[in-house]
């Protein structure tokens, strides 16, 4: 499965969104999209209910202070933090809150994601208010795609 | 006589008026802010702290991107073990009502949605009910009742969610233990007398099974939001952030199908209600019995406001000349209870006695000169005097300048009913719902006037009477005991809508929604609603088919409020003043504040559990768990 995570309308912030709009018209055989910007923990219980997934691909705009634009490809190592600290992040997340690392530790504590998850990540040069891309990400928008397609090779 | 600081008389026939030879009605005069309650208090305090170690700066700081994001300003004595000065920020401006302006009205209903991810479909909700009073329309009632439905099932998916994954975790063994071991051995060795309900055999077991993520009502909890998640979306479609709301009902179509699958899950929570009112009976009492002052934790004078909600079907119109009527037949009917008296069951005179003050909060006071004038609805439409700051009259205009406590220090407004600090959850509505004269809803509920009945009907567990009693002394438990009781007081609610809905399906009165026109002519409406954490109104001005004004008053608002402008504090303010520090800490630096915290939670704050808490030179903040190491390259980490 390939899922988009963050919110929409916030420019840079709303790759996650994006990519899994623009994917779901051209997925591939054997491959779900799904945009996977809604509550964590929904997410882990939906994902209890399905067949398992033979991996997870997530994409989205994550903000760590690297060049904009920025691109970082890894495959998850499944660590979570510790336990007070997982049930903050449980907190958030049912008080609305989404983004990649409550995905990953919400449904890392609570289940659901198979052993083999991969992460793109995209450094974003503007998360405010608006509808389009800052050209820093817009011009990267092939790349991120082209490194979500490869994300699925076996 | 409702109003004893506005000056709003009522003439025989119930109608308000201005009261005579009162030359500007509205205007008032601003109390300078002073700590300790003197004008040198300032220095005073600065003095203390520096010779005393004991008194300090405790800052609660759990900055989130949830709408009404709070943070928390206290100052401490840890000998006397007393709370001297407290300021609650809300740190984010939501801005919505500037958003809104210029849109077509029913934008509204989708963008006001998202001012809160917590209340998924309230807002959706109190957006329509104000558009459909400005148009002149209101749904069938197949419509009504599949409103109260998701309105109800919202509320079962938000009641579990804050007594064992957001004030719970402060009832927990690992929180107990460390903040006040002797509470734990006592706990151990205490039976729980509601073991043939909850199956614990002593207080002990419950608190363990309440430590997050391990806990198994910690798990249950979880579980529960996920039945009540499945419930709302068959007949929503999607939660948070429906698209099934419309002026005038909900879109979607509803069959037999949907109604037994609601049925299905609705029934599950009364037994979970059972067992979480007697799980939360036992802790609230053996706290109680441990320590008498518990009962002061985050204790207030008994002023509550509730906007009403749940419509009867056959009673709503719309209407703002009949809100009194169809208002006092909802299932939870409107009221305002100050010092514990209902005062008033009005839908009207709960609204013209609302306003909302800027003193203390980044706002710019919108009636020009701060004395009353300036404003556009001098009345509302049946001529009921209006203040200046009511929200039909606010404007929403940031200015975040003079940050200081003295000054301002919130984004959120200071909401007051006749000028008085209001709280609003849960238990506003059992509450107001329990001095109800005239309450027809009587098959499930009854209300005695010190009491609400509750007859739950037998699930796996058999039936039971099950009574809330209005608490002596209010305060952070009893809030936490009535949201428990309110588990069953949504479901019963639900429980009666589903069969309402059952008998119109029968009838084949299936019609969920009415057709409708956005006029283009000048119309104001408001809708009043309630949201998990209670009162939630919508206030619009449409003129040229686009929205002029709109502005949203939320719960959190009302009781995250800052000090107003004779200087009283706003409901969190008052609440952790009153809270006895009763943590067991031997040194300044190993106090916790969990006496502060579970007053504030016990408000059910759009706050999450992650509060960074600062405390002089400590500051524990949380780790990021994904690196940012190898740029623009694969890895594995």
């Amino acid at each position: 499965m390939i899922g988009g995570v963050g919110y929409r309308n916030l420019r840079d912030g709303s790759l996650g969104p994006y990519v899994s709009d623009t994917l779901a018209d051209h997925t591939r055989e054997g491959v779900e999209i799904e945009d996977l910007s809604y509550g964590p923990v929904a997410i882990s219980h939906n994902l209890h209910d399905r067949p398992p997934y033979d991996r997870v691909v997530l994409v989205s705009a994550v903000s760590r202070g690297r060049a904009p634009g920025h691109i970082e490809r890894y495959r998850w190592d499944g660590v979570l933090p510790s336990r007070d600290d997982i049930q903050e992040r449980v907190a958030e997340a049912v008080t609305g809150v989404i983004s990649l690392d409550n995905l990953l530790i919400v449904c890392g504590a609570l289940g659901g994601l198979p052993a083999d998850v991969r992460v793109i990540e995209v450094e974003p040069a503007d998360e405010g208010w608006g509808e389009v891309f800052s050209p820093e990400v817009e011009t990267r928008l092939p790349a991120i795609l082209e490194a979500v397609w490869t994300s699925i090779e076996p | 006589m409702c109003f004893k600081n506005l000056p709003i008389d009522f003439d025989e026939q119930g109608n308000a008026r201005l009261r005579a030879g009162v030359a500007d009605p509205f205007s008032y005069e601003v109390k300078e802010l002073a700590p300790l309650g003197s004008p040198e208090g300032q220095e005073k305090l600065k003095q203390l702290m520096a010779r005393n170690g004991h008194i300090r700066q405790v800052d609660f700081d759990p900055v989130t991107r949830v709408a009404g994001a709070l943070a928390f300003h206290t100052v401490v004595d840890l000998e006397s073990r007393q709370v001297l000065e407290t300021d609650s920020m809300a740190t984010l401006f939501r801005g919505y009502e500037l958003i809104l302006k210029g849109r077509d009205p029913r934008d509204a209903i989708f963008i006001s949605s998202r001012a809160c991810g917590v209340c998924g479909g309230v807002h959706a909700t109190a957006s329509a009910l104000a558009l459909e009073m400005a148009f002149g329309i209101h749904p069938p009632p197949m419509g009504i009742v599949a409103r109260n439905l998701l309105l109800s099932i919202e509320y079962l998916y938000d009641h579990p969610l804050h007594l064992f994954l957001l004030a719970g975790p402060d009832f927990s063994e690992p929180a107990v233990r460390e903040t006040n071991p002797e509470l734990w051995e006592r706990a151990q060795r205490s039976t729980a007398p509601g073991r043939d309900v909850h199956g614990y055999d002593t207080v002990a077991g419950i608190m363990t099974d309440m430590t997050p993520l391990t806990g198994k009502l910690y798990a249950e909890a979880l579980h529960m939001t996920r039945v009540a998640r499945e419930a709302y979306v068959l007949i929503g479609g999607k939660y948070p952030h429906p698209q099934t709301i419309v002026p005038g009902g909900i879109s979607a179509t509803i069959d037999l199908s949907d109604l037994n699958e609601v049925h299905l899950r609705i029934v599950k929570f009364f037994d979970y209600g059972q067992k979480v009112v007697a799980i939360w009976n036992d802790l609230v009492e053996f706290f109680y019995e441990a320590n008498p002052q518990y009962r002061e934790v985050g204790t207030r004078p008994k002023n509550l406001i509730e906007a009403g909600q749940w419509d009867d079907p056959y009673a709503y119109d719309g209407t703002y000349a009949n809100a009194d009527e169809w208002g006092r037949a909802r299932w939870s009917p409107p009221g305002v209870i100050r010092d514990g008296e209902l005062v008033t069951t009005s839908m009207t005179a709960m609204n013209i006695g609302v306003e909302e003050f800027v003193e203390h909060s980044f706002y710019e006071d919108w009636t020009g000169n701060g004395n009353g004038n300036g404003s556009r609805f001098p009345t509302d439409p049946t001529g009921n005097p209006l203040s200046p700051y009511h929200p039909w009259n606010k404007e929403t205009i940031p200015k975040p300048t003079g940050t200081n406590w003295k000054e301002k220090y919130s984004w959120s407004t200071a909401p007051r009913w006749d000028r008085t600090a209001m709280e609003t959850g849960p238990y506003s509505r059992m509450w107001a719902n329990a001095l109800a004269e005239h309450y027809s809803h009587l098959k499930y509920l009854e209300p005695t006037g010190h009491s609400l009945k509750m007859n739950v009907p037998k699930a796996a567990l058999p039936g039971a009477e099950v009574e809330w009693h209005i608490p002596e002394r209010w305060g952070a438990f009893e809030r936490n005991r009535a949201r428990a009781h309110s588990i069953l007081y949504t479901a019963l609610i639900a429980y009666e809508n589903l069969l309402i809905g059952l008998d119109l399906m029968r009838k084949g009165d299936t019609k969920t929604s009415v057709p409708y026109k956005v006029p283009k002519d000048f119309r104001i409406g408001a809708g009043f609603w309630g949201a998990g954490r209670g009162y939630l109104t919508h206030h619009c001005v449409i003129d040229n088919g686009v929205i002029e004004n709109y502005q949203i008053l939320t719960p959190s608002t009302w009781m995250a409020s800052p000090k107003d402008p004779w200087g009283n504090p706003g409901p969190y303010e008052e609440a952790v003043h009153a809270t006895p520090l009763l943590e067991n800490y031997e040194k300044p630096e190993d106090f916790k504040g969990i006496d502060i915290l579970r007053a504030i939670r016990s408000f059910d704050p759009c706050m999450p559990c992650t509060t960074h808490i600062y405390a002089d030179s400590r500051v524990i903040s949380r780790d990021v768990v994904t690196c940012a190491c190898g740029l623009d390259e694969d890895h594995e980490h």
